[in-house]
Order: C-alpha cells, then structure tokens, then sequence
C-alpha cells in the first residue's frame, strides 16, 4: 500500500476519526463552520481581486485595502485549514480515492503560489503603481488568477460529494 | 393560485424536471450559488467592518457601501436565480421545511434592513466614526446575512 494511502488509512481507523465520522452532528457543524470560513477566505480575496482590476473602490489606495482585508483573509484561510483537515480526518480513506478532492489539493497549492509570486514580484512596486489607473497588467493577471483558482478550489470541494 | 401552488408548479415545471433527473445540473447551478454566496459575504462583512469602525476607518462609509453595494447586490441577483432553480428540485419538500422558511424570513428581513437603516447608517456615518446606533445597524446586518447562510445550510440537513 502506498505511504500516503497507509497514513490516510491510519487517520480513516483512529478514534478521533472514527468519532467525527460517526457522530450525526459533529461532521456537519464542521462542514458548515468550513463553508463559512471559505466564503470569509474567498470573498474577502476577492474584493482585493476586483480592486487590482480597478473594478471596485478605485478611489482606495490597494495598499490600504491589503492591509485592512488581509487580516481577514488569513483568519478565515486558518479556521477553514482547521475544520478542513478535521473532515478530512474523519473520511482520509475515503477521499484519497477521490478525484474531485484531489483536483481540490492540487488547487490549494496553485493557489498558494500565486501570492507568493504576486507579493514577492510585482506587488512590491506598489508605491510606484499603487496610484495608476490601470494597473500593470501582471498585478491584473495575479487578480484574474487568484479569482479563477479560488472559484475552482470551491467547485472542487463542493465536487467531493458528488464523488462517493 | 396559493403560495404552496406556487412552489408545486415550480417543482413541475421543464426547470425543476431537469434539475431533478441531473445530477449535474443541481451540481452547478449549487457551485454557482456557493461563489456567489462568497462574494455576498466578503461584501458584507467589509462594508459592516467598516461601519463599525474596524477597518478602512479613512474611507468614507457611504463611498464604500456604495461601491460594495454594487457587488452584494450583483452577487444577491445571482443567488436568487440558482436559489430558485435548486428550489424547483425539491419544492414541495422545501415549502414544509422549518430551516427553508427561516432561510426566507431572514432573507427578507436582511434586504429590507439593508435598503432602510443600514443605508441610513452608511449614509450619516460617510467620513466619521460611527455612531452607537450605527454599529449596531453593522451588528444586526452581520447576523441577518450569517442568519440567512445558516439557515440555508440547514435546509439540506434537517
């Protein structure tokens, strides 16, 4: 058996597992706290998203709405890694076989990367474009991305229940 | 014809035919429902932030409200259309569903609040901080739209 089926296998067996799979209210409250969570993740991003595309609060410096929306961003992102790897915890055997959680792992991780190109590349410029009206257009490309990846990690999870 | 009508004709109509017989079509019109539900709640939870004065204290509330209030609504315009359509998919189920009627309740209730005091609240906090009674406008929105996301969760569990 590969590592990575063992080790979901071992989660899928233990007692914490075992509890949260079988427990009529535990897995749904999770689930709901994790919906919750996304939303705050991805509607939050895409307000920063929609202002790199000058389509909303163009008279807000991007540099401010980073800094007052981020925080929030971040929050949700944890809350929903949390409650995200506990649902995981309980259906790890299960899931591995699945394609649609599978597109969603590797979606994280896309999704994941482009901030940290975005920030560490063009956002450092940010005083010098921060006050054009049309932004560079790598700053809109990482916008278009971030929306489109986000939008696709939601499909993908919402697509795991379609799979089993 | 009465409410309940409504709903049964809706549930046989060709929309509620295909979103019964497809899996798939539930399946996408209920991802579509989702992203719209996000960006609902982003806009929210900013504009409300702001009325409180947690963030974005520089900007104007009315400014913001505005801007935002383009894409909440955008996004409520949405969240109507897919609602309906995963409505029709089990109508008749969903009229007798306590978790369907409270959704609606507080459904109606956040959009008559957002059109009334929350707009009053905007409108009179724009530069300054905001009043008490402005942040509790922000308070009452928050959990009005949070009301109506757990009440939609609930539908499909109870």
């Amino acid at each position: 058996m590969p590592v990575l089926q063992h080790l979901c296998q071992l989660l899928y067996d233990s007692p914490i597992g075992t509890a949260i799979r079988e427990s009529n209210i535990t897995f749904p409250v999770i689930e709901s706290v994790h919906v919750l969570s996304i939303t705050l993740v991805f509607g939050t991003i895409a307000v920063l998203d929609l202002r790199l595309l000058g389509l909303v609060l163009r008279q807000v410096p991007v540099s401010r709405i980073a800094r007052s929306i981020l925080p929030l961003t971040w929050t949700g992102f944890c809350i929903s890694l949390v409650s995200g790897f506990l649902l995981f915890w309980a259906e790890a055997a299960k899931v591995y076989w699945n394609p649609a959680f599978r597109a969603k792992l590797v979606l994280l991780v896309l999704v994941g990367l482009n901030p940290l190109i975005f920030h560490t590349t063009i956002y450092r410029g940010v005083e010098e474009w921060g006050d054009l009206a049309v932004f560079p257009w790598r700053a809109r490309a990482a916008a278009v991305a971030s929306l489109m990846l986000w939008s696709g990690v939601i499909i993908a999870g919402r697509a795991i229940a379609y799979f089993t | 014809m009465s409410l309940h009508g409504w709903f049964m004709a809706l549930a046989h109509s060709p929309l509620g035919h295909a979103m019964q017989t497809s899996k798939w079509d539930f399946a996408v019109v209920e991802m579509v429902h989702l992203l719209a539900l996000a960006l609902l709640g982003g806009s929210v939870l900013v504009i409300d932030l702001r009325l409180l004065g947690v963030i974005l204290r520089g900007e104007s509330a009315w400014d913001l409200g505005r801007d935002l209030g383009r894409v909440l609504l955008g996004s409520l315009a949405v969240m109507v259309l897919s609602g309906i359509a995963l409505l029709s998919e089990e109508a008749g189920k969903c009229y007798y569903s306590p978790a369907f009627r409270w959704k609606m309740a507080l459904l109606a209730g956040a959009v008559v609040f957002y059109f009334t005091l929350h707009r009053s609240a905007l409108k009179q906090t724009g530069n300054g901080r905001p009043a008490l009674w402005a942040r509790v406008a922000a308070v009452v929105s928050l959990a009005l739209w949070l009301g109506v996301g757990i009440a939609g969760r609930a539908i499909g569990l109870l």
